[in-house]
């Protein structure tokens, strides 16, 4: 894995261009994960014309909840948003975060209703893309449907992926793919694979990882320690990539 | 029968008991339906009144809401497999996924109207077969999920029973992680056999290498159960590669395994002319390995829940029996969740209250069909109350091995030793080999008789030919 260089302070240049919902597919700069296919500038426009932005959502503001009907999918422009379920005994078990340029709403897909709900960690601006109008669009551009049925399903093995990984592995295990994870996606929108903030909670963090906030805790100092890690609070470095795969036990 | 059985039958001289089992298998050897359905296939026919079956699904009634099961058939292949008798197409033209897709999508709008009541039915259970359900790729994969999702009633309680065959040389270990993040939650893997030279001999080379670390991922993503299907009868098998086969397949240790006896019908099945005839195993050779298979597989703790099917002992399926709670349809054995099953894409088939409907089976005029706005029915066949009533004896020895006369009475007010004297007749006689047992108030399968099923419920078919007037070759597979 390659870990492209970002300019420091790539967080501030970010928010003031995908913030702002005057943006569209064609100049948005994280239409080459959203969109990594060659489409037409009249095809871009086309998709636009579907695609709704709306305001930014506030920390905690929910952009669908369980059990919603699943209209639409979505595309992180911009801050964070985490996914959570419900239980039977109404705790809230987390089940996915989601940065810029990734898509959620897909585990609407198989009974047509969101089976967890979502909600902003941050200030998060939102493309959403209504399904029906997506498959009427479709007719018309043949390989718009199949590029997004693509990405969808791109998504949705990562996300089991990464749900077997934490449901297997060890609490070490589980931090460091937690973090190998992070750092992946953010290389893939040309952000600093090494360098980052974790936008959740160490309590969201222990949730979706199932572990408690005390281990997360113990297992950020013992990586400290052993100079995998530079921890200072929500600020992450990475110094060790290599023994960083080791403890998440993931063969290359 | 014990360890000393089995390691009898490898070696080239049978014990005595391994030879008398392998006798009683060919005393009781005959062509005979495997019962998915009855009446079986051959009697569906294209003038059966469709018009009745639309009258009954508009008919208010507890068919409108009660729980439905789908089957969607995917007929492409990317390789022909000698031995197959399923209706597919090899292609590797690109674009046939999509043109299917493109077709069957209007098959789901209208089908979810006529029988699934605008998503009042839940769907219990699913199953995608084939040909290949693995041949359409990840996008396709979740794009039909999805069309089904949005037509129908999907369920996501853990109970469902949503199940996929896979061809473990059309699919990389990260597909097994969409499969399950699309909703399945039982796969089946085709293996047949694990020797190379019988791989060669049909075919369809998946060495172990192969199978193993796709049994891994599947295990690690949690499915709930797996199963694998093995074909006994297969060119260049003999009892030393089955002993080898069925030793990789228990280390694997799927929760369930399905033995299918290969019928050499070369006359019918085109691609079946490839096998060299010299090159399969000798009937009395088969028996030994199906001897065997039964043999083995219960050493190493599968139970032999009937047809050849073999779970182990903590799998839903071997819970359900117990409970009277196992079905019979064209998926093999399952739960008991939904008594109707809808049928979607080319040649599929429905059954559908008292009906069985059957799709077009070519392409073509599947596809013709639906174009013109059609559904695709070109074949049924609707159950007389005579139908019901041997459906009902039949299915319930499969499943239960086990049949409550009394309850029969009740059920259809039939005098049923009457009604089925001749069929009472033909069983006394496989009572004296101790496959059943007659009672007065109940036919009981011995654990020796599971291997007959099919033996022991063929009296009771009325659509087969009488004894001594001799049996259509070509239409069944052997009994055993």
């Amino acid at each position: 894995m390659t870990a492209p260089l970002a300019n420091d302070g790539d967080q501030g240049e970010l928010q003031p261009c995908t913030h702002s919902y005057q943006v569209n597919c064609g100049n948005c700069r994280l239409n080459s994960i959203c969109l990594p296919l060659a489409l037409e500038s009249d095809d871009i426009d086309q998709l636009d014309s579907i695609i709704q932005r709306s305001k930014p959502l506030q920390k905690n503001q929910h952009l669908y909840r369980e059990s919603d009907e699943f209209q639409s999918v979505y595309a992180v422009r911009s801050g964070t948003l985490k996914a959570y379920k419900t239980t039977d005994d109404g705790r809230e078990q987390v089940t996915g975060f989601y940065f810029p340029g990734e898509i959620l709403g897909m585990d609407g897909i198989s009974n047509n209703t969101h089976a967890s709900s979502a909600k902003a960690l941050e200030t998060s601006a939102i493309c959403e893309i209504p399904f029906n109008s997506l498959e009427q669009l479709s007719s018309a551009m043949p390989s718009l449907q199949r590029h997004f049925f693509q990405l969808m399903s791109r998504e949705i093995t990562e996300d089991q992926q990464l749900i077997t990984l934490l449901s297997k592995n060890s609490a070490d295990e589980r931090v460091a793919a937690l973090m190998l994870s992070i750092s992946t996606r953010n290389a893939r929108r040309k952000l600093s694979a090494t360098q980052f903030r974790l936008p959740m909670s160490r309590v969201d963090i222990g949730n979706y990882l199932g572990l408690t906030v005390e281990t997360v805790s113990r297992v950020f100092s013992r990586m400290q320690k052993l100079h995998i890690l530079r921890v200072d609070n929500k600020e992450i470095e990475i110094l060790d990539t290599d023994s960083l795969k080791g403890m998440a036990n993931i063969g290359e | 029968m014990n360890h000393q059985t089995r390691d009898a039958l490898a070696s080239d001289a049978l014990s005595q008991a391994a030879q008398e089992a392998v006798a009683l298998a060919q005393k009781y050897a005959s062509q005979g339906p495997r019962y998915t359905s009855y009446p079986t296939a051959p009697q569906f026919t294209n003038d059966f009144p469709l018009d009745q079956y639309e009258r009954w699904q508009k008919s208010k009634g507890d068919h409108q809401r009660s729980p439905l099961s789908l089957y969607v058939h995917v007929p492409f292949c990317q390789d022909i497999c000698y031995y197959c008798a399923c209706n597919k197409i090899v292609t590797r033209e690109s674009g046939a996924g999509r043109r299917y897709l493109d077709h069957l999508s209007r098959e789901i709008a209208l089908q979810a109207d006529h029988v699934g009541h605008h998503r009042t039915r839940p769907i219990t259970q699913m199953h995608w077969g084939g040909g290949t359900p693995t041949y359409l790729d990840e996008a396709e994969i979740t794009e039909l999920m999805h069309l089904l999702a949005s037509n129908f009633r999907l369920l996501d309680k853990d109970y469902r029973e949503y199940s996929v065959e896979i061809d473990p040389r059309t699919i990389d270990l990260d597909r097994i992680a969409l499969l399950k993040g699309v909703g399945f939650n039982r796969i089946s893997l085709g293996i047949q056999d694990f020797d190379p030279k019988v791989q060669k001999a049909i075919n369809r080379a998946q060495p172990y290498s192969l199978v193993a670390p796709l049994v891994d991922r599947i295990r690690r993503h949690s499915f709930r159960s797996l199963s694998f299907d093995l074909i006994y009868g297969l060119p260049q098998q003999s009892r030393q590669t089955m002993s080898e086969t069925l030793a990789k397949v228990i280390a694997l240790r799927p929760d369930r395994i399905a033995c299918y006896n290969y019928a050499h019908l070369p006359e019918r099945f085109l691609s079946q002319r490839a096998i060299d005839r010299m090159t399969l195993p000798q009937a009395h050779e088969k028996l030994v390995m199906q001897q065997m298979i039964g043999l083995t597989l219960a050493d190493a703790g599968y139970l032999h829940i009937g047809m050849d099917h073999y779970v182990l002992p903590e799998d839903e399926l071997a819970l359900a029996q117990l409970e009277g709670r196992l079905q019979r349809n064209f998926q093999g054995y399952s739960l008991q969740m939904a008594d109707d099953i809808l049928g979607l894409g080319v040649s599929a088939i429905s059954q559908l209250g008292d009906f069985y409907l059957q799709n077009e089976r070519h392409l073509d005029a599947y596809y013709a069909r639906i174009m013109s706005g059609d559904l695709a029915i070109a074949r049924g066949c609707k159950l007389t109350s005579e139908d019901k009533l041997r459906r009902h004896i039949i299915m319930t020895l499969i499943c239960q091995l086990h049949l409550d006369i009394g309850e029969c009475r009740e059920q259809f007010g039939v005098d049923f030793e009457r009604h089925f004297e001749s069929a009472l007749t033909t069983l006394r006689r496989l009572e004296a080999d101790h496959l059943l047992h007659i009672g007065p108030a109940e036919i009981a399968v011995t654990e020796k008789g599971r291997p007959f099923l099919r033996n022991i419920c063929m009296p009771f078919d009325a659509y087969l030919p009488k004894p001594g007037q001799g049996i259509d070759s070509q239409a069944f597979s052997a009994t055993i």
